[in-house]
């Protein structure tokens, strides 16, 4: 639907690795590699994949939190200067809400401050400054002599509102969620996943949306990314993402979802073994190749490119090999769906 | 049966999983006006005091660290306003009087060597004595506070050169740091408080690097620095009211211990110079009368101990009054 | 066990390395000339220039520090002008009657301490438990000079039992005992009070883990069950006793010069009265290495008998 929007955001190979200690040497981890994405204005894009695969790292590359190694991030048709700081419009436009209601938010300040940070920093005059926090307060809900509360006064729930309520102070155009309900309790998921789609609607945000949980990025995203290890091995429409997985990688994502019905529990076991590689040399090739049950020695050698299956449909895996040619889905899988 | 066995205990919320927006009911695929119209509904409000208060409720609640605050603030009011509360002249002495026992009379706790009047000279004496408590730990407070959160926030190589620094000097005992520093700076009260005020720097320091690192992994810190904040701001309103309490606290255990150093100081002829009344000198200078008046001899240890006991119990009581998971 | 202790050695030559620094820089930089513990009074600027000159102090820092480290790497600490003797000959003399004071002093606050902290944790809550914790308290605050100085009263000039002045080394070892006991006390009494809180603190602690529990629950008598206990509870008095070997050596120089022990302590005083700089500095690098080397001995102990501390780095 958002088909002709202008692209708001678009990543170009991204990379970063950091170094860790392993014993008394160092040692790369490649937290993110080679990720390419584009985010059209006003939609929402779900990032979705297993703990480690790299989309917080992802996130805080996008809005500038973290350099990238390689590769660009452009914005809003700019190109994000690397390792520096970015100009105030662009900081303007670009907020994030952070994943644990309870580490995000400064305990010694008021509701009122930590919502109106942002905007102070930005030379908001003291009397606007008070109006668009008791403004934004009202948007997420909350009254605004809350201004004068603490976080550990509020519930959880609350506290998230408040991490939405200081990401819209500035009024942004791009919104980067990091796992932002993930902490909270399934009920007050669902409100707050309500409270986000309505601000989008409003507002016109496009949102960023990343999260573990495919049910959740289902229900939010317009296109979704699966990431596994740094790779981004899957990009398709969420609709697709449920009903046509391709990537071997996606199925097994998606065989773990437990279902309600019975009849719909996978009778499959193992479709992947073995737990998920440490980031630290991380395989060669396709780096799923060490779980994946049709992996040959090709996948070990060369590293799959995203192709086209399906129009808006990408995967990342040798058993797609080119473009235009469909290619049915291995049987065995299939079964399970 | 089993899963009744393990299940026994009630599992019951606690104020953390409370959660207010639970306890609303909105029906599925109701609109978010409805929702919002039910949080406006269902928000009262927790009634929480603010944290200074709660702190303070709870110190006044323990009886020995009030005693001790109390005993305080009377050793500090009659240091302060000491004119006011004994007449005789603590630096000149009557030489016809010399080391009367206590309870003499016009001179209610006894005379020293030089005939000056004992009562006097404690009152007096606790002025410096109490300052060197207080102004090393005051200083090295803010200037340990400063190189810790700096290295604890920046790290890199500024960072890591001046924790090493503080390592260093950890590596002596405190007392000898304080001789040698004191030694080579030369006698004298101000002296004296400088040598204390570089001993306690490293410590203070290193309870400031590691909180800093505490709160630099928190995710409000990576808002405040989307929001495009500088250094110095991040450090002032985010970093700094968040390490403070933990500094304060250790830092109000050191101030009996400063006083104590300070007093060996002195007790060594580095501190304060005669006729200046300090109760660490006055303990060494009335040591050689232990034989003829050694009632005379305990009363400034006397004073050292029982200050040193209440500023002891008073630091443990405030960090039990500031020791509750409110964050 | 051998490449364990190699490895913390390597870790404290940093630390050895900057002591030196220290303790250069404190001498030389802060006010105070060292070459006028060499000149009268009413020394001509000519002659102070002559002596600075002799002594290196007109030379650049860095090339100072060169030649003092490589003079103390050979024990040569300089020479004291007002006892005409070399420094190092009377620190070494002087060392060794601090350590036996200071060894006393551990042993006695180290053991009353662990014991007292047991008995206390043994008895929580109740009579005996209180009574420690409140002498516990109560020797933490009070200044070890305080306490020398009561001793000397009571038991020197009141009751006559014991000799106020001296080690009492060259007359025997009953006299050399009564000598030591009242410095002994004096020293280890702090040392004894926060031994016997983190004790206390650590016992209770271990005695509530699960694996005591355990223990218990297949039926393990007591005593043997204080036995596992000790084992696991002994780590943090460990670490608290490399600290309190530096309070030791510490304020050694407090209690010596009271009962005029010929140690390190009384050398340091009497240079700081007549402003022996070189002494003083001597002094101040010797307790610091016997620190040092004292707590890295602590560290090898604790990673021997706690094998989750032989894998740290640091």
């Amino acid at each position: 639907m958002n088909a002709r929007r202008p692209v708001l955001l678009d990543l170009r190979d991204l990379s970063k690795s950091f170094t860790a200690r392993v014993g008394l040497r160092s040692a790369k981890v490649s937290a993110v590699d080679g990720v390419s994405l584009a985010l059209r204005q006003g939609g929402t894009l779900g990032v979705v994949g297993e703990s480690g695969c790299g989309k917080s790292t992802l996130a805080r590359l996008v809005v500038g939190l973290i350099a990238p190694d390689a590769g660009e991030v452009v914005f809003d048709g700019t190109r994000m200067p690397a390792g520096q700081k970015r100009p105030r419009r662009v900081v303007r436009d670009m907020q994030m809400v952070f994943q644990d209601p309870h580490s995000a938010l400064n305990p010694r300040a008021t509701i009122g401050e930590a919502v109106g940070f942002p905007l102070r920093v930005q030379g908001t005059p003291r009397r606007e400054v008070s109006e668009r926090v008791d403004e934004v307060l009202t948007q997420v809900g909350l009254h605004g002599n809350y201004r004068s509360y603490y976080p550990h006064q509020l519930s959880g729930g609350q506290r998230q509102r408040v991490n939405i309520a200081r990401a819209l102070a500035l009024r942004p155009k791009l919104v980067v969620l990091d796992e932002s309900v993930s902490a909270l309790d399934k009920s007050i998921q669902a409100q707050i996943l309500d409270l986000l789609r309505t601000l989008q609607d409003t507002y016109d945000l496009t949102y960023l949306f990343i999260s573990h949980d495919l049910n959740v990025v289902e229900y939010m995203s317009d296109e979704v990314a699966v990431m596994y290890l740094g790779h981004v091995v899957e990009t398709c429409s969420a609709h697709d993402l449920y009903r046509r997985p391709l990537h071997p990688y996606t199925k097994v994502l998606l065989a773990s979802i437990p279902k309600i019905d019975p009849r719909q529990r996978s009778t499959e076991r193992n479709l992947a073994s073995g737990e998920i590689p440490s980031p630290i040399d991380p395989p060669s090739g396709c780096r799923f190749r060490t779980r994946c049950p049709f992996a040959t020695d090709h996948c070990s050698a060369v590293r799959p490119e995203p192709v086209e299956v399906e129009p808006g449909h990408w995967v990342a895996c040798h058993l797609y090999p080119s473009p235009g040619t469909v290619v049915e889905p291995p049987r065995r899988l299939d079964a399970t769906y | 049966m089993a899963v009744q066995a393990f299940s026994a205990q009630p599992v019951k919320p606690t104020r953390e999983e409370h959660d207010m927006t639970a306890a609303i009911s909105v029906p599925d695929g109701a609109t978010v006006e409805e929702l919002r119209a039910a949080w406006w509904e269902a928000d009262h409000g927790a009634d929480a005091r603010p944290f200074w208060t709660e702190v303070g409720r709870r110190f006044v609640a323990n009886k020995a660290g009030v005693a001790a605050l109390v005993f305080l603030l009377l050793l500090t009011s009659s240091a302060v306003f000491a004119p006011w509360i004994v007449r005789a002249d603590p630096l000149v002495g009557v030489a016809t009087d010399r080391l009367l026992p206590p309870f003499s009379p016009g001179h209610l706790l006894g005379t020293d060597e030089q005939g000056r009047e004992m009562l006097a000279r404690l009152v007096y004496g606790g002025r410096l004595s109490l300052a060197t408590g207080f102004v090393p730990t005051a200083f090295a407070t803010f200037i340990g506070t400063c190189i810790g959160v700096w290295a604890g926030y920046k790290r890199g190589i500024s960072g890591t050169i001046l924790m090493r620094t503080m390592d260093m000097l950890y590596a002596f005992p405190a007392i000898l740091l304080a001789i040698a520093i004191g030694a080579s700076l030369g006698a004298g009260a101000l002296n004296s408080m400088i040598a204390v005020t570089i001993v306690f720097i490293p410590p203070i320091a290193r309870i400031a690097e590691s909180a800093t690192r505490q709160v630099a992994i928190q995710e409000y810190l990576e808002a405040s620095r989307l929001s495009g904040a500088g250094t110095l701001r991040i450090l002032r309103t985010q970093v700094l009211p968040n390490v403070a309490n933990q500094i304060l606290v250790y830092a109000s255990g050191l101030v009996g211990v400063a006083m104590l150093i300070a007093a060996g100081l002195s007790f060594l002829g580095l501190g304060s110079q005669p006729p200046t009344p300090e109760w660490g000198y006055m303990l060494n200078s009335l040591r050689d009368t232990i034989y003829s008046a050694p009632l005379l001899t305990v009363l400034p240890g006397l004073m050292i101990f029982l200050t040193s006991v209440a500023f002891n119990t008073a630091s443990d009581a405030l960090r039990e009054a500031m020791d509750m998971r409110l964050a | 066990m051998v490449s364990l202790i190699i490895r913390r050695a390597a870790m404290t030559l940093p630390i050895l390395f900057g002591v030196t620094i220290i303790v250069f820089l404190l001498m030389m930089v802060l006010p105070g000339d060292p070459a006028q513990s060499f000149l009268a009074e009413d020394a001509t600027a000519a002659e102070r220039d002559r002596i600075r000159a002799e002594l290196g102090l007109d030379r650049p820092l860095p090339i100072q520090y060169a030649t003092w480290l490589a003079d103390t790497v050979r024990a040569d600490f300089g020479f004291s002008p007002f006892r005409r003797r070399s420094v190092s000959s009377l620190l070494a003399q002087a060392w060794w009657n601090t350590a036996v004071l200071a060894a006393a002093s551990a042993v006695v606050g180290l053991a009353g301490g662990v014991l007292l902290g047991t008995a206390a944790a043994l008895r929580r809550g109740r009579l005996l438990d209180k009574v420690i914790s409140f002498v516990a308290l109560t020797g933490l605050s009070v200044p070890s000079f305080f306490i020398a100085v009561v001793l000397l009263i009571v038991f020197s000039a009141n009751l006559g039992w014991l000799p106020s002045a001296g080690t009492g080394m060259d007359q025997g070892f009953g006299t050399f005992l009564k000598h030591l006991v009242m410095p002994m006390i004096a020293g280890s009494l702090g040392t004894l009070a926060i031994t016997a809180r983190v004790t206390r603190a650590s016992v209770i602690d271990t005695y509530g883990a699960d694996f005591v529990q355990t223990l218990r629950a297949k039926g393990m008598s007591q005593s043997q069950l204080l036995g596992h206990v000790a084992k696991n509870a002994i780590s943090p008095v460990l670490t608290t006793s490399g600290l309190q070997i530096g309070n030791l050596l510490g304020g050694a120089v407090l209690i010596e010069t009271i009962f005029r022990w010929p140690g390190i302590g009384t050398l340091v005083y009497n240079a700081i009265t007549s402003r022996d700089l070189l002494v003083v500095q001597g002094a101040t690098l010797v307790i610091a290495l016997t620190f040092v080397l004292m707590n890295l001995i602590v560290d090898v102990a604790q990673a021997t008998i706690d094998p989750r501390l032989r894998q740290a780095v640091h």
